[in-house]
């Protein structure tokens, strides 16, 4: 190599260095990331000073009363009230939300992506759906009143009730979140590939069989998670439960309260039950049982996604 | 798909045109030197043997360059339907093209052993004739490269009769008259037409080689 | 340089002669044959002026296939020349989107695909089909090619079955111990031959396979063309492919599609059905010489 080609190369170098290397800060960058940085912040330490502020309250609580706090029932006396009541409540309505709307949702949801054909009604079905997602709560709460109360009562399981109890608040409820199941349901089927389908059907499956054997299966980590994550949002309502008559103040279930008397007499729920002692007069309600019910709500919430993506975990095989 | 972008393989195009153009150019080379041969003879010139003989080698090293392109061709565009037709020919008219290249040299070697170029009048009009003619039949191959036409093909042998008459009139005009001529003189003409008749049927070859190219037959078949 | 043969091709006029019997018979040029195929090989599937529609779209028109049992016959053409549309309206896969419309006849055997009481499900369990993509499914290896046996009610031994089906596929030696492991733990070569072992399963007589190489590497597609050629003992295939060396390296005949593109539609039409050692050496059609030797496509 001679030494001009040599210069050449040295200066090419030079060169490529120049135009590939860093040309500074690139301030724009940094002042736009720096400030989602703020803004995340400043939401986080809202979030967080909501917590501190109820944990702090709901300390006392806690502190005097232990486990008896969640394993006592309602009281008028602040020394001796406790939520078991309400969290047996909110548990019965959830189960009532995923033994209804969990099979319908998902066979809706099933129908609506694998068999219905693309006509109007179809896409007028799949629009009612997710304009029903968006009604507010109390909407549905009138329509218990007006339909599933009065159900409930002439089915004969109105109970000491008159049908204000807890079957009545469920299938309300199952209603409300019915839209939503359907809408995450069917993002779950819509998101199998099609390419497996295709490979069913190619081997002499009929569509029962592709949709049983392939489809659910592998949607089935997809519904879940959404599904469960519904049972959340029922449990934390309180508007329609107001509407269609949960108990708000002290009700005495009697003593010898069986399953039936449970299902059929007056309930309340959690947060009903946070509603109604942050109304209370008397002081202690309204200024520590009240944040200790929400840091009782809040763990029911958290168990109840803990165990959605539990759910997930298991049921999503590593293929 | 738009129909006929005729431009699509424009590269691969031209690389093929360059092959048919160098097989037309080598064929001139390979035509040029053929008629030379034949002009030492009929114009006794033995002073240009040596000529002739060195104007063999650029077509040597020419073929064997047009060779190596062709296998390369084949290698890297994997060709098919009438290019896989030309470029299979074209490894052919390359043989074909060297070997008369050859033959055009042998001729001129067969007239360097002898003391003196023939020049009985019979003989020497004789062999001019022939030449000419198995010059004139390699022309048409070449013709046949040039315009990728399959008709001269189609007609080559019959057009070749000439030569061989040209060549068995030559052969009997020899065997009257070897004893005059002398045994040495007589084999070295025989030999001289003998490469001549061959020279034209390579040019038939070529022609014929042409007309598969185009109809993906040859001639007299099917 | 190609065009030039060509117009000397044309201009040379192929004679018509009057053969000994008198008739007259258009003398094409004599081609190149490697042997096979065998036209003594029955006929399994006529495709006869079978039009595809999607809609008012005209995809495919009027496509007339003889295909003959125990051979590859390869569908070859530009995109949306309807090659694979007439490749899915032969095991009905075509009936899963709403709009699709076959029109002529499909006769398998014979018997008309297309008839009013021909049952799809069944008509797939005959004519099986491998896709341009491995699809196998979310589960084990072994139920991947159980399946289908499975729905078809299929009364032996199953794990015979599966053995069976996956050294067919020469992929048996490579799984055998990995049985209940996942099928997306395989290659992608790997899971074409799976996909290939699970359409064989259900013992069809025709294997129809979509591009089924053009996502490999060209070893795994080395693989799966020397699979087919045993696969070809017993079955009937016909393969989709875009390409043209693949056509020329497995299959028996070749069918060049092309696309009409006047009139505002893109319809598919066949241009040429001929043996594939003719298609590639001497084809008939100016149109198929331009596609297959890369002139326009």
């Amino acid at each position: 190599m001679t030494a001009a080609t040599k210069r050449r190369e040295e200066e090419t170098k030079r060169q490529v260095e120049r135009a590939i290397g860093r040309s500074g800060i690139d301030w724009t960058s940094v002042w736009f990331s720096g400030a989602l940085v703020v803004l995340l912040l400043t939401t986080l330490s809202i979030l967080l000073v909501l917590i501190a502020d109820i944990l702090m309250k709901a300390w006392p609580t806690f502190q005097e009363r232990g486990i008896t706090f969640v394993t006592d029932g309602l009281s008028l006396n602040p020394a001796t009230a406790g939520v078991f009541t309400a969290i047996v409540g909110s548990v019965m309505i959830a189960t009532i939300v995923a033994v209804i709307s969990f099979p319908i949702g998902i066979a809706a949801a099933v129908w609506l992506e694998e068999y219905a054909p693309n006509n109007r009604f179809t896409q007028f079905v799949d629009t009612t759906v997710r304009n029903l997602a968006g009604v507010p709560s109390i909407v549905y709460g009138l329509l218990g009143l007006a339909i599933f109360v009065p159900l409930v009562r002439a089915l004969g399981l109105g109970g000491s009730s008159d049908g204000k109890n807890v079957l009545a608040a469920g299938i309300t409820m199952a209603v409300l979140v019915l839209p939503i199941v359907v809408i995450t349901a069917a993002e779950a089927v819509r998101a199998v590939p099609y390419s497996i389908r295709e490979a069913g059907f190619g081997v002499g499956a009929t569509q029962w069989e592709v949709i049983r054997s392939h489809v659910v299966p592998s949607a089935l980590p997809g519904i879940l998670t959404g599904t469960v994550l519904t049972l959340a949002r029922a449990i934390g309502e309180t508007a329609p439960l107001l509407v269609i008559g949960v108990a708000t103040g002290y009700f005495a279930p009697a003593g010898d309260a069986t399953l039936a008397d449970q299902i059929t007499g007056p309930y309340t729920a959690l947060p009903v039950v946070v509603f109604s002692w942050s109304r209370q007069t008397q002081a202690e309600f309204a200024n520590t049982l009240a944040p200790a019910a929400i840091i009782v709500l809040l763990a029911v919430l958290f168990i109840l996604n803990g165990a959605a993506i539990w759910l997930r975990n298991r049921t999503e095989k590593k293929w | 798909m738009e129909p006929h972008d005729a431009d699509l393989r424009h590269h691969y195009d031209s690389e093929l045109e360059e092959i048919r153009a160098s097989l037309v150019d080598l064929g001139t080379m390979a035509l040029s030197n053929i008629r030379h041969a034949g002009i030492v003879f009929s114009e006794n010139r033995p002073e240009e043997i040596e000529t002739v003989r060195n104007a063999d080698i650029p077509i040597n090293a020419k073929y064997t360059e047009l060779e190596a392109r062709v296998f390369e061709i084949l290698a890297l565009q994997q060709p098919v339907a009438s290019d896989l037709r030309f470029l299979v020919a074209s490894t052919r008219i390359l043989y074909e093209l060297e070997r008369s290249g050859d033959l055009a040299v042998n001729v001129v070697k067969a007239l360097a052993r002898l003391d003196g170029i023939p020049t009985d009048a019979s003989i020497h009009s004789a062999v001019s004739q022939l030449a000419e003619a198995s010059a004139a039949m390699f022309t048409r191959g070449i013709e046949a490269i040039a315009t990728l036409d399959p008709e001269i093909g189609m007609g080559a042998e019959l057009e070749d009769e000439a030569t061989d008459h040209l060549t068995a009139s030559l052969y009997k005009l020899v065997t009257l008259n070897q004893d005059e001529l002398g045994l040495e003189t007589a084999v070295a003409l025989f030999r001289i037409g003998r490469y001549f008749e061959r020279i034209a049927d390579h040019g038939v070859n070529i022609a014929e080689n042409v007309t598969f190219v185009v109809t993906a037959q040859f001639p007299g078949e099917g | 340089m190609a065009n030039n043969i060509q117009t000397a091709h044309r201009a040379t006029a192929v004679p018509m002669k009057l053969n000994e019997a008198g008739s007259i018979a258009v003398s094409g040029p004599k081609r190149v044959t490697g042997g096979t195929p065998d036209d003594s090989n029955r006929v399994i599937l006529e495709l006869d002026a079978v039009d595809v529609f999607y809609g008012d779209f005209h995809a495919v028109d009027s496509v007339t296939i003889p295909i003959r049992e125990k051979e590859i016959t390869a569908l070859i053409g530009p995109s949306g020349c309807g090659k694979s549309s007439v490749l899915r309206s032969i095991n009905r896969m075509n009936d899963l989107i709403d709009t699709a419309r076959v029109e002529g006849s499909i006769r398998y055997h014979g018997v008309d695909l297309y008839g009013p009481t021909v049952d799809p499900v069944e008509v797939r369990r005959r004519i099986g089909m491998v896709f341009q993509k491995p699809n196998p499914f979310p589960k084990s290896i072994y139920e991947n090619v159980s399946f289908g046996p499975k729905i078809a009610k299929y009364g032996g031994n199953m794990d015979d079955l599966v053995e069976e089906s996956l050294r067919r596929a020469a992929l048996w030696d490579e799984v055998k111990d990995k049985l209940e492991q996942s099928a997306y733990a395989l290659s992608g070569g790997q899971q074409q031959r799976l996909c290939i072992a699970r359409a064989i399963a259900t013992s069809p007589d025709v294997v129809l396979m979509d591009e089924p190489a053009s996502s490999l590497d060209p070893i795994a597609t080395l693989r799966i063309e020397e699979l087919m050629f045993d696969l070809k003992q017993q079955y009937t295939i016909v393969i989709v492919t875009h390409n043209m060396q693949q056509a020329a390296r497995v299959s028996d005949r070749t069918a060049f599609f092309s696309v009409d593109v006047s009139g505002g539609q893109r319809t598919g039409h066949l241009v040429e059905f001929s043996k594939t050692t003719e298609l590639f050496t001497n084809p008939r059609e100016s149109q198929t010489e331009d596609y297959i030797t890369g002139r326009f496509g």
